[in-house]
């Protein structure tokens, strides 16, 4: 029991990750991603969501109408993002100018109706807790990996610190403008993904 | 179905009535407080972001605002009006201080730059942005500009560094006459009132052009007590040669 209480945990962080595994949040995946602070944020945001989504709709599994029960997670899941945005735009002005609708947008991601539909309203708080998390975790970490590489190569910077030295610039090295356009996270997630399922057979397909 | 507990049980009409009212009320108060205790902080905050687009449009940096600004009012006239309040306060409701005749200058203290504050019209909506002035009140020093809701990639490459870099050494005066700053569609090079519009964003570059002349037009009174103020100076000087 307390085995499978830990691996609602770890399980999406990789044999079950939201984005590698059930490609969802893809879409605020390409946004966000440009440098790594807005990502890392970002990241935490949904988790905060994810994880307190799972723990209150958990907690009033029993009390719920079916008839109401999307209604209802909406209106949870809608209530912690316009939370989350108000201490986003008190303590982190200028990330959340940059992250502008994409915190608004947690509201509809995939990844936080579908772990509140397919698990929290079936389980116990702590489990939902900790699926939560998990989820979140793994949406975060990926993101943080496609914020990494696009900032690194795209910038040369990292958290806005410059780390590829000035003098590669001098020899001729220029930034991979590309890294900076959308199409190169999906590239990104799309190497992830390989990787990972390389890692995994038995994620693969007959 | 025989189980009736609350209201006639989970999935009666009375009960999720009920249910939904409760869960509304709770939330709206939850909403009500976090939004009442954090607006304080996320007030500062906005008026920091404005107090540092007004340096940076003088091309000082972020925070020194407090040091080298002095805000004041003027009217249609160029004279310097009194007004309540803090005046940065005002940019909140700019399109209100231009419809009522209250034109805002931040001037810098220093060497007597000033920073005067547009707003207008997009595509889809408002933009606003901030002009600074050389102290010969025709010299463009800088440009910032915004917008709620222009498309990303289209109209909303005003906001950039790229498209705001146009503008500096840029003048808005033809002779005596106010002439703003001209968004044309290539061949803006070398001109000394015009810039590129933005591809794609026809639109919001006439928004633009608009906003700058509209708004700059107010002030001309202003830039124009201003210059010849300048004009006496230098006289004197060459006088006292």
């Amino acid at each position: 029991m307390k085995n499978k209480t830990f691996q609602s945990l770890t399980n999406p962080l990789a044999k079950n990750n939201p984005i590698l595994v059930q490609i969802l949040g893809i879409c605020s995946a390409l946004a966000v991603t440009t440098q790594l602070k807005p990502a890392l944020v970002m990241g935490l945001s949904v988790m905060a969501v994810c994880a307190f989504s799972n723990l209150i709709l958990s907690l009033l599994r029993n009390t719920i109408p079916d008839r109401i029960r999307i209604i209802v997670q909406l209106v949870v899941i809608a209530a912690l993002v316009t939370v989350v945005n108000d201490v986003l735009k008190a303590y982190v002005y200028d990330v959340s100018k940059q992250l502008s609708v994409y915190v608004g947008l947690i509201i509809t991601n995939c990844i936080i109706m579908g772990r509140v539909e397919a698990f929290a309203l079936s389980n116990k708080p702590l489990p939902s807790l900790l699926d939560g998390i998990g989820n979140g975790l793994g949406y975060g970490a990926v993101l943080v990996i496609i914020g990494f590489v696009r900032e690194l190569f795209g910038s040369g910077t990292l958290f806005g610190y410059q780390v590829i030295p000035e003098c590669l610039y001098e020899a001729g090295y220029v930034n991979n403008g590309l890294m900076l356009f959308p199409p190169s996270a999906l590239i990104i997630v799309g190497i992830i993904i390989w990787v990972h399922r390389n890692a995994n057979k038995d994620l693969q397909e007959k | 179905m025989s189980k009736k507990g609350f209201l006639g049980g989970k999935n009666s009409n009375a009960y999720i009535v009920f249910y939904s009212t409760v869960m509304v009320v709770i939330v709206a108060l939850l909403l009500a407080f976090t939004s009442l205790s954090l607006k304080d902080k996320q007030e500062a905050n906005e008026l920091n972001e404005k107090k540092n687009a007004i340096v940076a449009s003088l091309g000082l940096e972020a925070g020194t605002y407090d040091q080298v600004i002095d805000a004041y009012v003027v009217n249609a006239a160029g004279e310097k009006v009194a007004v309540e309040g803090e005046i940065i306060k005002r940019l909140s409701n700019l399109p209100e201080n231009y419809a009522a005749g209250e034109y805002i200058v931040f001037e810098n203290k220093e060497n007597g730059e000033v920073v005067v504050p547009l707003t207008g019209k997009g595509l889809w909506d408002d933009i606003w942005g901030y002009v600074a002035l050389a102290a010969d009140m025709n010299t463009i020093k800088g440009v910032i500009f915004d917008h709620a809701g222009e498309t990303p990639g289209l109209g909303a490459e005003i906001a950039t560094p790229k498209y705001q870099a146009q503008f500096p050494g840029l003048t808005i005066y033809e002779g005596a006459d106010l002439v703003g700053i001209e968004v044309v569609k290539g061949g803006a090079k070398g001109a000394a009132h015009s810039v590129d519009a933005v591809t794609g964003g026809t639109k919001t570059s006439d928004g633009l052009e608009l906003m700058i002349k509209d708004c700059l037009k107010c002030y001309d009174a202003f830039f124009k007590a201003r210059q010849a103020e300048a004009n006496v100076e230098v006289v004197e000087t060459v006088n006292a040669e």
